[in-house]
Parts: structure tokens; sequence; C-alpha cells
């Protein structure tokens, strides 16, 4: 049986759906006994829903033409590419 | 692996020769470096045979490439140069249809009996006569062009036998694998060449690659779409670094602008997309530290011990109206240390991949789930007050 520590550890691969089934049969077997976990788990996972669906840190339409015709104008007055001879 | 140690190695000319017809540095040439100078007389005799314009059509050129590659059962220039072929206008289907058989792949007349005549050379070059050279004639070949494909068919076979002697692997996963029952001996079938997967990191099909190519090779206006197309990600990014619109909107310039400088660069081992997050997050870090503001980006090693364990109801966020959501959610992950709410955003927020966030702040996979997770636990401790039940029900 799983500790509360292992199951914290695999967490944040149960909430991306990344574990192997045969490890998340023993998460979801810690979850049926472990009511702090189980509301670790759930509510982690309703903060992602929260935080995904919030509509944060939007670009704002109105700023988004204007910045591309700024870039765009300092890159036309003499912004030029670097030599290559420096791979990255 | 290949089988000689790669390099960047001397010979900035012929990389940049090579970074300009084919977008990269491709590891053939790289598994060569100890010789630049035959590095050097290869791409030569790539630049007059091949992209020069030549008596035979560029895309002639390629395709006998394709179809010589093809008979020597080797997936890697298939692969590197149906790129290519995309990038000249022809669709990947069939690139992939000369590989397989170009007979099927819609082709005049004429371009069938060019590419018969290649696989004719490279199966049984010995008992080649005139009488094939004549054929060419009939489908209208003049000498110059019957020349160049005859060279063609000989560059390849270099190219071919040089990669097999290397062991070089794909520089883009082969979209056609040859069946080993088919076409390779069971010795050959167990070659590293053959083997489909590539290390993660590598990725075939960059959605930007061509323009970022278009503006390496001079035309500057292409960069634009690149600024339209991701001011939304790169903007997101250092807002969650900076907190403040205005100096979001200062650095997303400043990105772009070392972006575009760089750009030579960028050797397409990642997507451009990540390439430019990583350079955004550099921009809106040196910001921080200039504030001197930054909160240390080593790793902690004290456990996480969740508090506030205290059970939410079904749809917590139904009492907040959408506004409040969005307000409330940007004032916690703001108080997040920046090293967790980047690795927050890049995931959570900008959607994109483990793999891409931990490229782009330059993290092990490992790493970066550590810190996401760090980052998730800690936000949820900070709206457990909004959202568990006792606290919802008080609002």
């Amino acid at each position: 049986m799983i500790s509360c520590r292992d199951f914290i550890s695999e967490l944040g691969n149960l909430l991306d759906a990344d574990v192997a089934s045969e490890i998340r049969e023993q998460l979801e077997a810690h979850l049926a006994h472990c009511n702090t976990c189980q509301v670790l788990y759930d509510s982690t996972r309703k903060t992602l829903r929260i935080v995904t669906e919030s509509g944060s840190f939007e670009y704002p339409e109105p700023i988004a033409e204007p910045l591309v015709t700024k870039v765009m104008d300092r890159i036309r007055s003499g912004c030029k590419l670097e030599d290559s001879q420096n791979a990255d | 692996m290949a089988f000689l140690p790669e390099t960047d190695g001397p010979g900035a000319a012929t990389l940049s020769a090579l970074k300009r017809n084919f977008g990269l540095v491709p590891k053939i040439f790289r598994a060569q470096m100890l010789r630049p100078d035959l590095v050097a007389a290869q791409v030569q005799l790539l630049e007059s045979l091949l992209f020069k314009k030549g008596a035979l059509s560029r895309v002639q050129k390629e395709f006998i490439l394709l179809t010589v590659s093809a008979e020597n059962n080797n997936s890697y220039f298939p692969a590197l140069h149906c790129q290519t072929l995309q990038f000249l206008g022809i669709k990947t289907e069939q690139s992939q249809q000369v590989i397989v058989d170009h007979h099927g792949a819609n082709l005049s007349d004429a371009d069938v009996a060019l590419l018969d005549f290649a696989r004719r050379l490279v199966s049984e070059g010995h008992s080649l006569t005139d009488l094939d050279v004549e054929s060419l004639r009939k489908s209208n070949f003049n000498d110059e062009q019957i020349l160049e494909a005859v060279l063609m068919v000989g560059l390849t076979q270099l190219l071919n036998c040089v990669q097999m002697g290397l062991g070089t692997e794909p520089d883009f996963k082969p979209r056609v694998i040859f069946p080993p029952e088919e076409v390779n001996p069971p010795v050959a079938a167990e070659r590293q060449i053959l083997e489909p997967e590539l290390p993660g990191h590598f990725v075939s099909d960059d959605p930007d690659f061509e323009i970022v190519v278009r503006v390496r090779n001079g035309e500057t206006e292409a960069f634009e779409e690149l600024v339209r197309k991701h001011g939304r990600r790169v903007y997101r990014s250092l807002l969650g670094i900076l907190g403040s619109a205005e100096e979001a909107e200062d650095a997303l310039q400043d990105a772009f602008l070392k972006a575009f400088q760089h750009l030579p660069h960028f050797e397409g081992r990642s997507r451009f997309s990540t390439w430019l997050v990583r350079i955004a997050i550099n921009t809106g870090l040196q910001r921080v530290r200039s504030r001197k503001e930054v909160d240390s980006l080593d790793e902690e090693n004290e456990e996480f011990r969740p508090r506030n364990i205290q059970a939410w109801s079904d749809t917590p966020e139904e009492f907040y109206s959408r506004e409040e959501l969005r307000r409330l959610v940007e004032k916690e992950v703001m108080k997040l240390p920046v090293k967790y709410r980047l690795a927050l955003m890049l995931r959570d927020l900008e959607e994109l991949s483990t793999e891409e966030a931990a490229v782009a702040l330059g993290l092990s996979v490992p790493g970066l789930k550590a810190r996401v997770l760090r980052g998730r636990l800690m936000l949820r401790e900070s709206m457990a007050p909004y959202f568990s039940k006792a606290g919802a029900s008080k609002s």
C-alpha cells in the first residue's frame, strides 16, 4: 500500500492522466481509504479547472495589432539578423 | 546514436549555406565535421548540382534523390528532402508515393522515364546501354539534362553511402519506413538508421518552419506573421513574470526583436514557438532581476505539507461571476514565486506539453513536473478559502 507522500509525488502525473494503469490502480486504492488525499486530489483538480477556464492573463485585442506594428517598425528601422556563425 | 560524434566544428560559411537551403544543419554534415574541408566540398557540389537552377528542374532533381535513396533502402534522405519538397510546393503524399513507387505518383510520362532511368542506373548500372540514354532522348530530355540526371544519381549514391557508413539518425521522423520484409535483408533490417523513433526533442512538423526559412533568406516582412501568431503566448508568459500589462507590452517588443536578431541561430531542435517562449522568459527574467525583486530560482528541497484540507463543493466556481474568477485567479497566481508561477502558466494556461515547457524553462522533465506540481498545490492552498465548502458558503 502506498503512503500519502508517495501519492503526492505522483499527483502531478495523475492530474495530467500520465500514469501507467498499474500505478493508477495503486493511487486509486490509496484514495479509497485516505480522505486527506481524496480532498487534495479533488480540490487541486478543481483548481486547475478554474484556472484554465477563468480567461485570466488574456491578451487584450486592442493592443495586439499596435504591438505588431511597433515590433515591425523597429525591425524595419535597422534591426538586423545576426551572423549565423554561432549556433544556438 | 551515430557511429562518430556529432559536432558543430569550424566551417561557418558552410553551415550558413546549409541553414539557408535546409533551414538547419542536417546531422549528416554535423557528423563529418572532423573534416570541414570535405563537408564544404560536398555542400559546394550540392549547391552547384541541386540547389542552383540547372537543365533539370529542382523538383526533378529532388525526385531523383528520393528514388535513388529508396532504391538504396535509405530512410534518412527521404525524410530530409520530403520536408524540402514541401517548401517547394510538393505535397508530402506525392513525395511519399515517389519513394514507394514513382509510377503511381501522378508524374508526366517523361518524369516517369527519368526516374526509371535513375533507378536502373542504381540497381542495374552494369547493364545500362546507349538504348537507355536514347529512350530518355525520346522523352525529350537533352544531353545536358541527361548528364545532370546521371550526376544526381551519383551524388545521391555518395550521400547515401556516407550516411549509412556513419549511421546518422534522421533529422526528421521518416514518413516512409521501408518494410523490412520487402527491401531489407535481415542484417540490414537491424540497422539503426531504419529505426523510426527519434529523440523526443526533435520535432519534424513545426508549422512555423517555412516562415522562419523565408525570414532567414531575407524576407523580413514574413516575420510579421510570427509576431501576430505568437503575440498572445509571448504576452501572457511575460505578464506572468512581470505582473504588469504595461511592462509586458514593452518586454514583448524586446523579445520579438531578440528572436528576429537571433533567428539565424535557431536550428529547429525544438519548435519555433518553444524557442520564442524561452527568449520571452529570459527577457522577462532579466527585467525582474534588474528590479532586484526576483526570488530564488534554486530548487527547494523541503517537503510540501498541504493545509486547508476541507472538501470543496462540486462546482465551487458558481459562487463567483466570471469577472470575479478572472481577477481572483490572476491575483493568486501572481502571488506564487516566479519559478512555480512560470511552470504553472506554461503548462496550465499556455497548455504547452511537459516536454515543451521543460525546454522553454531550460529544465529537465522531472524538474519541470516538480515545479508544476508545487505551483498547483500552492495555488490550491491559496484558493481554498474561497472555494472550500466552508469558505464558499460564507461568501
